[in-house]
């Protein structure tokens, strides 16, 4: 998840679309750069291989991810998992990444608020709920969520592991009926 | 008489099936849990057999007053696996005969002075509550669990979705025992 300091809405043309492996050369911008991979769970790719293989074994064969494109171009990706198991298939957890060089323009911002329209209309009416868990240090990607019509529901005390620190995370949520008209 | 003084916790025996079954078949005790009653004694045995004696940390709650340690209730605590190692989830259910006299509260604060040693990877216990389960909602905060916020629409029970209040309790906080 990334940052963003400007209030300013984004001026060139945000769209998703998959990612292919042909884009690797673009992916490898971000998935090889420590301030995006900061507060996830991967280390930055080092070399084309590598991001290769991140590609083939775990962004093309993920349920819903899609690449964040600026002018067509990707410059970071955007994805919801959702609970395989029964009862919790009401609800997806949302992530994404966009490369440093396009931080603070509003793309994240614009790029979580088109996905989460996508995904309710895709696996709706089952899918009520997209949730953000975000590490409290991580101000930058908060501010993404409450732009994008997110709502906090609170600070959960050393919820996750990341990289062997033990991190605080703040809760956010959308619902369908936040989203869709009434 | 404290009824912390009165509880006992203990893993489960297969021998536990017939008290085991009056609360685990019973509407009323069941009615917030996610799973639906158990209604004969076999399933009550591959209940016992394949969830609750491998389980990595399940107690059966029994009064140290009655000879027989007959099983009244248990606490559940369930940790996760992989990244979510450092989290483990409580649940909890008791005979509805033995409600209001404050024995899951007893039993909740025993198993949380235990627990950390226990499952030593385990930092943060967690429960979720409905919204409209008050009396449990008294049950965490009086065994020191501190509430973080409120999950809309976090997840179904009983087919209906939920909101559930989120509860916390760290190795770290200070705990009454």
């Amino acid at each position: 998840m990334d940052p963003e300091t400007a209030n300013g809405t984004v001026s060139e043309t945000v769209t998703l679309r998959r990612l292919e492996v042909s884009d690797v050369d673009d992916f490898m911008v971000w998935a090889g750069d420590e301030r995006v991979a900061k507060f996830c769970t991967w280390e930055p790719c080092t070399n084309k291989d590598q991001a290769l293989d991140f590609i083939k074994s775990r962004v093309i064969t993920h349920p819903w991810l899609r690449a964040i494109c600026l002018e067509g171009r990707p410059i970071g990706t955007i994805l919801m998992t959702r609970d395989s198991g029964g009862g919790d298939a009401c609800r997806a957890e949302i992530g994404y990444h966009v490369a440093w060089q396009h931080w603070g323009k509003g793309i994240a911002t614009a790029a979580v608020k088109m996905a989460v329209k996508e995904v309710f209309a895709e696996w709706g009416p089952q899918l009520e709920r997209v949730e953000g868990l975000v590490d409290a240090e991580n101000v930058g990607s908060q501010r993404v969520l409450e732009k994008a019509g997110f709502c906090r529901e609170g600070l959960l005390r050393k919820y996750f592991v990341l990289k062997g620190r033990t991190c605080d995370m703040v809760m956010f949520s959308i619902l369908a009926t936040d989203v869709l008209p009434c | 008489m404290d009824p912390t003084s009165r509880i006992t916790l203990r893993p489960f025996k297969l021998t536990d099936v017939d008290d085991f079954l009056k609360y685990a078949g019973d509407e009323t005790a069941t009615r917030h849990m996610r799973w639906n009653p158990i209604t004969s004694r076999e399933e009550a045995l591959t209940h016992l057999e394949t969830v609750a004696i491998p389980h990595p940390w399940r107690r059966s709650i029994g009064l140290l007053d009655d000879d027989e340690d007959r099983s009244i209730g248990y606490i559940s605590i369930f940790p996760g696996s992989g990244d979510d190692r450092s989290r483990a989830n409580v649940g909890y259910i008791l005979a509805a005969e033995y409600w209001g006299q404050g024995i899951v509260t007893a039993a909740l604060r025993i198993a949380v002075s235990t627990v950390f040693a226990d499952l030593p990877e385990v930092v943060r216990l967690q429960a979720l509550v409905e919204v409209e389960h008050r009396a449990s909602q008294r049950v965490l905060e009086k065994a020191g669990f501190l509430r973080e916020g409120l999950l809309r629409k976090y997840g179904y029970c009983k087919g209906e979705i939920r909101d559930l209040f989120i509860y916390s309790l760290l190795s770290t906080d200070q705990r009454r025992i």
